[in-house]
């Protein structure tokens, strides 16, 4: 272990393994949801559920209430707490040993479904630190965080770090002068986010020379962006992940190309790339196999090489996060002077897609009243940063809303 | 200049912010607007919608100066 630190928050709150140790030593009380907004507090809860072996179900934050209930989560019950027995472990080891064995312990994580309605997803510690890889070269990494602690792509960083003993230091929602000074006083090793992360981060204007590994996911990772990357960060080495909430990280590439190794895990079917059951979380499968949604390119056979296009669902993916439309025009909906909506993405070069709404009222209304009105019942990414207030919608012939 | 104020404004009401009332070509859309991915999404496709440019089409932009040699062109 390169130090004792475990985790230095956003606001730069130092947290050492040992002050992790003191926390599970002296808990007897744990909550079955974890709705904070803290990313140590989800850290602990995550650990705290795992050594008393019970489920845990993370939820975003920022959720709405509209949207748990959406969820079907009972909002009375998220305070509901399971009494337990303080457990001391005498060192970090100690703990790490005691997690590896946690059977029973299981993760219920939130994605959005393709029918309008989240789906939840359930992982065991076998399915969420598959890709995880515990070595002795691994011990020495410091870890950037910058991903959401409740999504799937956080969570594996988080066990990536955690199982070798490694300091993650906070770097989402910083502003860039912060994420490079924070390079440099921690010494970061590797970082992992979404391509819409990095393109925050140019120009890059000084070379950081602790950064080992760039890892990428979520969207397309341009060779424009990689390469904007290498100035600063010169002696990284490039990685770019495939990964679902169903699944973790499937395959991974050093470009945008994509091969698939091992046809028993995943295969391409119809355009779309499919994932096998057996590394698919816990939820209701109609075969043995599970259509992702992403359509993808061929470029050559034997093995397959691929790149992703689109999706062949309506899902939007704004920076890495999927949107579902559908989700967005019943919030829209809602509002009393609203008739009709339509959502769409728009491509665009920061985020990938930008969310655009066209919508038909029955009186006047800004963008700005709308705008409030999304605020309180969506998360920031769901919310359309563009309103046309339009006479009509074209609809399909079977009276769906069409969408380009 | 005025037409880039004016939705820049909009873009910093809609997340909370004050207008301000000058716009200087060296001021960076991150550290001295408060710009996000979002944001700055929100602003392409604002300024397209009124001047017909994707200012983010083939490079990144970073200043207010960069936009307005984008729609400039």
């Amino acid at each position: 272990m390169a130090s004792d630190l475990f985790y230095v928050s956003s606001q730069d709150t130092q947290y050492t393994y040992q002050d992790l140790l003191r926390l599970l030593a002296c808990t007897d009380r744990i909550k079955k949801f974890c709705y904070a907004h803290s990313t140590y507090e989800v850290f602990t809860s995550i650990i705290l559920s795992l050594i008393h072996n019970t489920e845990i179900t993370l939820l975003d934050s920022d959720f709405s209430e509209l949207e748990l209930t959406n969820m079907g989560v009972v909002t009375s019950a998220l305070n509901d707490t399971t009494d337990v027995k303080p457990i001391f472990y005498s060192d970090l080891s100690d703990l790490l040993h005691a997690i590896r064995s946690a059977g029973k312990w299981q993760i219920h994580l939130f994605t959005s479904g393709t029918t309008g309605i989240p789906k939840k997803i359930k992982h065991n510690l076998a399915s969420i630190s598959r890709s995880v890889r515990i070595a002795e070269k691994h011990k020495q990494s410091t870890w950037g965080f910058a991903y959401n602690p409740t999504h799937m792509a956080g969570i594996q960083v988080f066990f990536q770090a955690l199982l070798n003993g490694n300091s993650i230091i906070d770097i989402f929602k910083l502003d860039r002068s912060t994420v490079f000074s924070r390079i440099e006083k921690y010494k970061i090793t590797n970082i992992s986010a979404t391509p819409t992360y990095y393109r925050m981060l140019l120009p890059m204007d000084k070379t950081y020379q602790s950064i080992q590994r760039i890892t990428s996911g979520g969207e397309r990772f341009d060779p424009d962006l990689i390469e904007a990357l290498q100035q600063g960060f010169p002696k990284a080495h490039f990685r770019n992940i495939y990964a679902s909430t169903e699944a973790g990280a499937i395959l991974e590439s050093k470009s945008d190309v994509f091969i698939i190794t091992d046809p028993a895990l995943c295969k391409i079917e119809a355009g779309t790339l499919w994932i096998h059951k057996s590394v698919v979380g816990g939820f209701q499968l109609s075969g043995d196999w599970y259509d992702t949604g992403d359509l993808v390119s061929v470029l050559d056979s034997e093995p397959t090489h691929f790149r992703f296009v689109s999706r062949a669902n309506e899902m939007i993916n704004v920076g890495g996060y999927k949107v579902n439309p559908l989700e967005v025009e019943s919030a829209i909906n809602h509002h009393h002077g609203v008739i009709q909506s339509r959502v769409y993405g728009k491509q665009n070069r920061i985020l990938g897609n930008v969310l655009i709404a066209d919508v038909v009222t029955s009186e006047p209304i800004s963008e700005k009243e709308l705008r409030n009105h999304l605020s309180g019942l969506l998360q920031p990414h769901k919310i359309p940063r563009l309103i046309n207030f339009v006479d009509e919608i074209i609809t399909t012939r079977t009276g769906k809303v069409q969408r380009i | 200049m005025k037409v880039l104020l004016d939705i820049i404004n909009t873009v910093r009401e809609n997340k909370g912010f004050a207008a301000v009332s000058l716009l200087e070509e060296s001021h960076d859309l991150r550290s001295d607007l408060g710009f996000d991915s979002l944001d700055l999404a929100e602003l392409t496709v604002r300024i397209e919608k009124e001047t017909g440019v994707d200012v983010f089409a083939d490079s990144f932009v970073f200043t207010v100066g960069d936009i307005l040699k984008k729609i400039a062109k």
